[in-house]
């Protein structure tokens, strides 16, 4: 089962320009990419970042344990744009450091709460979520239908240069 | 974008039909559309293309070709899908989508 | 001493870079020999080869890696191209597909590169399209014999198609009457001119502007990306077609619905 992910170059500008602006509370932003996919012969998948939707400022909830917690007006704003579009939606937050990144236990956790609640809505599409570093990507993928994360195997990045990431190599 | 009372009558023939955009151009999809008598096979998925292309005022593609009929298969990449046309030109635009349908299947009866 | 020591100047982890590259070549004839060639040369790791089509005699003045052996036992293209590229790199991973490229389509998804080297203006519009679908760079290259006021003319060009930029149809490099007089001829390329040396010159053109894409020796941002040939002056020109269109965005595919397959949602 092999996942890739790809989006210009251009996308992940907006989305770490995102990212990176300050919130009054929260340590960190969190945001979502709706996406298009297709499948990968025999049985993979490529999710194609489209968009980018910030969460409000005002879908953060005050949390001292966590860097970021969303409240269900986000969830519901993310779920209303893959309901208008059939679309996969990818979680995307950034660690602010160098080199490849790594989901944290509250991240795996975050991650595992959202994806179920895509499936309400689109379940017979693929979602995901992601973390950046300063020049890194990784994240994990959810088929249809499966409760089971998979490591995305690969991340492009099109744009000039083209940065292909490779986690299985 | 099609003519929605055009479109419903395409669904009336077949349940699925719906829009596929591709590159500003708008193809109806039919799903397993019944093809003429004697044809093989009896049904196929098929994509209207209701607007000029390579020169045909219209055409239609179908999942795979029907058996000792129509001339000069060809084979096309849309909406990443592939499909199968044959020869058979001037059937008109200009004229609802049923009938433009009904045009082409002409080529098997 | 490796052998790519030579290409070392490309940077750091060119190699690797190169070696995890998946890349596809549509059309293993006259232009797409040349860049199997090349880019076994230059040690890409994986390459996938398609292409139905079988040699001829005719096709021995240009298909690179043909023989006359070849021709006697009527080879696939595909199989020309592997073996070439399998003897310049035993390493490379080559898979050949001997049929119609949209009929092995599914395996350009998830390519880093696309390669168009095919006769047809319908080919390559339907190439782009699908390599856009997938976010995918693709590489064109197209070159023409033809007659005019009683001489011939050599022209072709090579076109690195990005998405979110001017795509082949915002460049006019797919006209719709030469797609028209196609269909009419049932898509048979018949006895056109063809030669090896426009081959090879559009061919390198676009091993060159894939290498600025992926490789790190060329560290600016201007991978230029309409080259235009003129075979008769014997010059490669960068068109101007891209600094007319360089604010506009690309009407074909700025829509969700030129994305990734639409009949998974449909």
């Amino acid at each position: 089962m092999k996942i890739i992910f790809k989006l210009t170059e251009v996308l992940l500008q907006r989305v770490k320009e995102d990212l990176r602006r300050p919130h009054p509370f929260a340590f960190e932003r969190v945001g979502f990419i709706s996406s298009r996919s297709g499948r990968i012969p025999p049985n993979g998948w490529v999710i194609l970042g489209y968009d980018y939707h910030p969460v409000d400022d005002e879908d953060y909830v005050p949390c001292a344990s966590v860097g970021a917690l969303i409240g269900p007006g986000a969830m519901r704003k993310a779920l209303q744009v893959a309901y208008n579009e059939p679309l996969s939606m990818v979680h995307v937050h950034s660690h602010d450091h160098r080199g490849t990144p790594a989901f944290s236990k509250v991240d795996l956790r975050e991650s595992a709460r959202f994806v179920p609640n895509v499936w309400n809505v689109r379940p017979n599409l693929p979602h995901a979520a992601i973390v950046l570093s300063e020049d890194s990507l990784c994240g994990f993928g959810w088929e249809p239908g499966s409760q089971r994360r998979i490591p995305i195997g690969d991340f492009t990045i099109v744009g000039v240069p083209l940065r292909i990431i490779r986690k299985n190599t | 974008m099609s003519n929605p009372a055009e479109l419903e009558e395409l669904k009336a023939l077949c349940p699925g039909a719906q829009e596929i955009p591709e590159a500003r151009q708008v193809y109806i999809f039919l799903p397993n559309l019944k093809l003429p008598a004697g044809c093989k096979p009896p049904q196929a998925d098929a994509l209207l293309c209701a607007h000029s292309r390579e020169g045909y005022p219209t055409r239609l593609f179908l999942s795979q070709p029907v058996v000792g009929k129509g001339s000069n298969w060809n084979t096309h990449r849309i909406a990443d899908k592939t499909w199968h046309t044959w020869s058979w030109n001037y059937v008109s635009a200009e004229q609802r989508l049923i009938q433009i349908l009904l045009g082409h299947l002409e080529a098997f009866r | 001493m490796n052998k790519h020591q030579r290409q070392s100047f490309l940077g750091p982890n060119s190699e690797s870079i190169l070696r995890s590259l998946r890349i596809a070549i549509v059309g293993v004839g006259g232009g797409g020999s040349h860049v199997a060639q090349q880019l076994a040369h230059i040690g890409a790791g994986n390459i996938l080869l398609l292409d139905h089509d079988r040699v001829e005699d005719t096709n021995l003045n240009r298909l690179v890696g043909a023989t006359e052996e070849d021709v006697k036992r009527n080879a696939l293209k595909v199989e020309i191209a592997k073996r070439l590229i399998r003897a310049i790199d035993s390493r490379t991973d080559v898979t050949g597909f001997d049929c119609l490229w949209q009929n092995a389509a599914d395996v350009l998804h998830d390519c880093d590169v696309i390669f168009g080297c095919v006769d047809q203006f319908t080919e390559r519009k339907q190439l782009e399209i699908a390599a856009r679908r997938y976010l995918t760079p693709y590489i064109d290259i197209g070159m023409d014999v033809h007659e005019a006021a009683g001489r011939f003319i050599i022209a072709g060009q090579t076109y690195l198609s990005m998405p979110g930029q001017p795509c082949m149809s915002c460049l006019g490099l797919l006209p719709d009457e030469a797609i028209a007089r196609e269909a009419a001829e049932y898509g048979a390329a018949g006895s056109r001119p063809q030669v090896i040396w426009p081959n090879g010159i559009l061919a390198s053109l676009a091993v060159g502007l894939m290498m600025q894409l992926v490789t790190p020796w060329f560290p600016g941002h201007n991978v230029t990306a309409l080259l235009e040939y003129d075979g008769n002056s014997q010059t490669v020109t960068r068109s101007l077609k891209l600094d007319l269109l360089d604010e506009i965005r690309c009407p074909h595919f700025c829509s969700l619905q030129d994305l990734g397959d639409p009949f998974l949602w449909s």
